[in-house]
């Protein structure tokens, strides 16, 4: 049965003549698709494109009359300005980033795996209503939190500060990093964590030494996506922060708007420095998520 | 009834099927639960009611609060003299306007594209990686390059209809009252749908093949199968994806922000961007509290329908 089937979906593995090809059935779908396909992906890459392209062009290039699609020469002296530049705020402000994201993803992490185990494996009184009050967490709209949150950091004198921002990113990633790993620990052998407790381990002992070895792979996505949500996240910090040393780079990005003159260049080389972290992370993180699932001897 | 509460934890296996196989631990429970809990009534708890209680004051920024109870409330919704009842009717519109396009436009090219990667094509990764391109940018990175796009001098949009002499002088893409907001949802709508891409193409995959097949021995066309069959299996796809998006589209602001501002003249002011210029600018934390609490209802709903399904699939 699933031989025929096979053999009934249309297959594209074997060089044929165009006008065979056209002639058969659903070919003009397919023919449409591809033009489609073309279309689409001109599409998504042109911006991106164009941002890289700016970032490596002359000035003078940038500002001509009539540019051209293609660079007519490529420089780095944006990306220099942007990383050495004397002026520049641009490393600090990474460095702001780093710092706001590795933290909020450790304590995202942490509180999860301590969170998604007890919701998952403990049974105790409002445990089920505790894990659905996370999914309302999770989706509390931040338009409506940001008053109130500068409001209370403003209070605590944490207003303009890395730590107090980072508390706000707290907001999005605990209950992300919690709910995410509750999905997989419902999915983990529940044989093996017995046989730990048979055998005398603790709770805490089992939590540490056999479910958080085994969701290596989870906890590395739910890592890899939250430090890139609070990378990314402008709002908490466009309303809390004012000095441009305590600026994270998402905010920082405005520097290169100067009364109105923008320098493109500079301005395109910083955003194209920014987007690197997550893909990396990203490229990494993809790489352990399939060693992890591979390596699952281990699970059933 | 200590001894017999750590006896019944050190049997695991003795309790019955069904529940949670691994026994009862209130303590580590509620002590490993506790700094989830911490950060829901800290974090986000305490500053909902703290929004609420904003709300119902005229209170400016490190000035003192005056309890007015509904009145911020009454002036925003009836108030027709007051300036920011005009402003806060125009940002219901004009948020309308931007969540609905937006979701039309992410709907109609998620779908395309999600049905285009299902189907048997060559290179799918490549492909693949190539419409999933807009996710993997950093939302306020490409709304700079949309500015820039857009720009009226030097912009590649202006330099190339320019060049082959389609118009003679520039288009303000941004700053033309009418323009503005159908600029701000083309860029809008690029960045938001891989994600929708992705939903579908997960629903896709889940619907069972042989549905096709028998539709395709009935004789059934392309179109017909893709109307009878795939759309009603992914009606609930569909319908998470939309709330989603809409809480996503509505909350992230940097697209606006960052092309418009808001303007020009109110132009493309949604919500949240009022409600930044109200406390930020106008320091008035009063108003500005109301304003995404007059919006909180519609959330509410999105987020309870959301949950029950996200727990539904859940067990």
């Amino acid at each position: 049965m699933a031989q025929l089937t096979q053999a009934a979906r249309p297959t594209l593995d074997r060089p044929i003549s165009i006008v065979s090809w056209l002639s058969r059935k659903n070919r003009a779908y397919y023919l449409l698709g591809y033009v489609l396909l073309i279309l689409l992906s001109a599409w998504t890459i042109f911006p991106f494109y164009w941002q890289i392209a700016t970032s490596v062009r002359l000035d003078v290039d940038l500002y001509r009359p009539s540019v051209t699609l293609v660079p007519q020469a490529l420089t780095l002296e944006h990306y220099a300005k942007v990383l050495t530049g004397t002026s520049s705020q641009f490393p600090i402000q990474f460095r702001n980033s780093l710092y706001v994201g590795l933290g909020t993803t450790l304590v995202a992490v942490v509180f999860g795996s301590m969170g998604a185990y007890a919701l998952t494996r403990l049974r105790f009184f409002a445990r089920a209503g505790l894990a659905r009050i996370l999914v309302y967490a999770y989706l509390a709209p931040a338009s409506v939190l940001f008053i109130p949150l500068f409001m209370l950091m403003n209070s605590l004198n944490l207003r303009d500060n890395l730590l107090g921002l980072a508390l706000t990113h707290l907001t999005f990633s605990v209950p992300f990093a919690t709910w995410m790993l509750m999905g997989y620990f419902k999915t983990l052998p529940i044989e093996l964590e017995e046989a730990a407790l048979v055998d005398g381990a603790g709770r805490l002992t089992t939590l540490w030494r056999i479910v958080m070895p085994l969701s290596a792979p989870a906890i590395v996505v739910v890592a890899v996506f939250t430090f890139t949500l609070s990378w990314n996240e402008f709002l908490y910090a466009l309303v809390l922060i004012q000095a441009k040393e305590n600026m994270t780079v998402p905010v920082g990005l405005t520097a290169y708007v100067v009364a109105d003159v923008f320098y493109w260049g500079q301005m395109m080389a910083a955003a194209t420095i920014m987007s690197l972290p997550p893909l990396l992370l990203y490229f990494f993180g993809q790489r352990w998520v399939i060693a992890g699932w591979t390596a699952g001897a281990v699970k059933n | 009834m200590a001894t017999l509460g750590t006896t019944a934890r050190r049997m695991p296996l003795a309790v019955p099927a069904g529940g949670p196989r691994l026994g009862r631990d209130w303590r580590l429970g509620y002590a490993l639960t506790l700094p989830v809990v911490l950060v829901i009534v800290g974090l986000i708890a305490f500053p909902l009611g703290y929004s609420v209680w904003l709300s119902l004051q005229d209170i400016k920024l490190g000035g003192q609060g005056t309890f007015v109870g509904a009145g911020n409330y009454s002036k925003i919704l009836l108030d027709s003299t007051s300036r920011i009842h005009d402003q806060f009717w125009n940002s219901v519109y004009v948020t309308a306007v931007y969540v609905g396009g937006a979701l039309c436009g992410k709907f109609i090219l998620g779908m395309t594209t999600a049905l285009i990667l299902h189907a048997q094509i060559k290179a799918r990764n490549l492909w693949r990686a190539l419409l999933f391109l807009p996710w993997s940018i950093p939302a306020i990175v490409s709304s700079y390059s949309w500015k820039w796009i857009y720009n009226d001098v030097n912009g590649i949009f202006n330099n190339l209809l320019m060049g082959y002499g389609l118009i003679e002088r520039p288009i303000l893409f941004l700053a033309d009252p009418t323009l503005a907001v159908w600029s701000v949802l083309l860029a809008v709508i690029w960045q938001g749908t891989p994600f929708w891409t992705m939903t579908f193409l997960a629903g896709l995959q889940a619907i069972p093949h042989e549905l096709y097949e028998a539709a395709e021995i009935d004789g059934a066309s392309t179109a017909k199968s893709f109307w009878h069959i795939t759309l009603p299996n992914l009606t609930s796809v569909i319908l998470v994806t939309v709330m989603l998006s809409a809480i996503f589209t509505t909350n992230s602001i940097q697209y606006i922000y960052i092309l418009t501002n808001g303007g020009p003249g109110g132009a493309t002011e949604t919500f949240p961007l009022l409600a930044i210029s109200q406390g930020l600018r106008a320091y008035d934390l009063g108003i500005a509290a109301a304003i995404p609490l007059l919006f909180f209802p519609m959330f509410a709903l999105f987020i309870y329908v959301l949950t029950k399904r996200m727990l539904r699939t859940e067990s």
